[in-house]
């Protein structure tokens, strides 16, 4: 199989953790493929197996011909490869609010999304119980936000960048649970339309109904 | 960048998580003060360092802490330049990272065979030997001691838990993973690992482990009896353990 472009994104469209990669290297300034994965299919491309095999998931970057696996892999990495000439940088410089930035983002992809798919597949007071939870969590990374205008403080960078495409899925949460997250969570709902007037967040993040909707279909609501 | 804060360490004594992070500081010469913590008993204090998780390991640095071991070893890496953990070449760190990765999700799957019998304990014991196929696959005509080459690294670190608690849940759990004619070089670099100076002289006493996780699956398969895999993870409520010290 040969790739012609130096830098590929594999993902699919619905799939908030390729989102990350995709708005990271847009930050940066990186012109990229993007190659779809067509996640409804039940076989895996040709494509992804050969270049994430251990996983057989998206999202993967190839970088010259080479494949990097795992989102936040994927993102430290193009954090160490494109600095310098002006790129911004994606984690902070000091050692310990890397530590902090990381922590968080290890705390979304494991409480957090864990919490949104117990939610999305429960049903009756089971769904209330869950909704709670997910709602806590939510009001957690709140409070780690604070009133800074993103997680990195001025600048919008690995936190920030991680957390942004669960957002897209916020109208899906809303319709399933009947809440409104401007009323939950009012700080992260400014910051979210303040990340969405950044062009990377508006080119990649994709409608919340049709977010939704797919989402309907992998976890089986009606 | 040199520090001279005061670093502690709040660990558990059989916690392969802060062990490593132990094994770090030792690679790298930086003295530490340790706390044990009984996490079948906790204190305060873990409240006050891990509000969110109520977990250990914990790293104080000062008036700075980390969490998580693997973002532990990354914070050690970045604060103290002597003897490098992660490799320089961002592919290779990249790799490093997803290795590590790996080794999280065997241990999920090892301790769940652990723990578990009967088809759950098939299944387990299933993904956790693929799991060790891709570690093998990775190690498999490698020169070098140690997965960071003649130096022990970051994803030795990661893994090295592979190499002392794995033996003792496989007897303990009547299990094999590591089967050393199937993975010859997994069990060469156990080896390797094993006989590091700063390892050897900090392992957690197997008498004791044997004991220990004799009790801890006991408890595990009673839990998981009643409330099946993930509830016996959410609601586990255990006594403490026998008297392993």
């Amino acid at each position: 199989m040969t790739i012609e472009s130096d830098v590929v994104v594999v993902n699919f469209w619905g799939n908030g953790f390729g989102m990350r990669v995709r708005i990271a290297l847009e930050e940066k300034g990186v012109t990229y493929e993007y190659k779809e994965e067509d996640l409804t299919a039940i076989q895996r491309s040709q494509l992804v197996l050969e270049m994430n095999p251990v996983r057989r998931s998206v999202p993967i970057l190839i970088h010259q011909g080479r494949p990097v696996c795992e989102s936040i892999n994927i993102l430290e990495y193009i954090d160490e490869v494109w600095k310098g000439n002006g790129a911004p940088h994606l984690l902070p410089h000091d050692p310990s609010d890397r530590a902090i930035a990381r922590f968080w983002v290890h705390f979304i992809d494991n409480k957090l999304f864990s919490s949104q798919t117990k939610f999305l597949k429960s049903k009756g007071e089971a769904k209330e119980e869950c909704k709670k939870e997910l709602i806590a969590e939510f009001k957690q990374l709140e409070d780690v936000l604070g009133d800074k205008s993103y997680f990195g403080g001025d600048n919008f960078g690995f936190l920030d960048i991680a957390f942004i495409p669960i957002s897209s899925m916020f109208y899906g949460y809303e319709t399933h649970g009947n809440f409104k997250f401007e009323e939950e969570c009012p700080k992260l709902s400014a910051w979210v339309r303040g990340c969405a007037t950044r062009e990377s967040v508006a080119n990649v993040l994709p409608d919340p109904l049709e977010m939704y909707e797919v989402h309907k279909i992998f976890y089986g609501i009606q | 960048m040199e520090s001279k804060e005061i670093v502690k360490v709040v660990g558990f004594w059989v916690s392969p998580y802060s062990l490593r992070v132990e094994w770090a500081l030792r690679l790298k010469g930086v003295e530490y003060e340790y706390i044990e913590e009984d996490i079948f008993n906790k204190t305060p204090l873990l409240s006050e360092l891990n509000p969110v998780h109520k977990k250990v390991p914990v790293l104080i640095h000062g008036e700075k802490v980390a969490l998580e071991s693997l973002i532990i070893l990354e914070y050690i890496d970045e604060t103290w330049k002597q003897v490098p953990l992660l490799p320089e070449d961002p592919y290779d760190r990249a790799m490093a990272r997803f290795l590590a990765d790996l080794g999280e999700k065997l241990f999920v799957n090892a301790f769940m065979a652990l723990c578990s019998e009967g088809d759950e304990k098939e299944k387990t014991l299933k993904l956790a030997t693929e799991a060790v196929e891709k570690i093998e696959e990775e190690l498999k005509g490698k020169t070098s001691k140690f997965c960071g080459g003649e130096n022990m690294g970051y994803l030795d670190l990661a893994l090295g838990w592979i190499s002392h608690w794995l033996p003792v849940w496989e007897e303990v759990g009547c299990m094999k993973i590591v089967d050393p004619i199937q993975f010859p070089s997994t069990t060469l670099w156990m080896e390797n690992f094993l006989n590091h100076p700063v390892i050897k002289e900090k392992l957690p006493p197997r008498d004791k482990m044997v004991i220990y996780f004799q009790w801890l699956r006991k408890e595990m398969v009673s839990q998981i009896a009643k409330y099946g895999p993930n509830g016996a993870w959410a609601i586990l409520k255990l006594k403490s353990p026998p008297n392993y010290r």
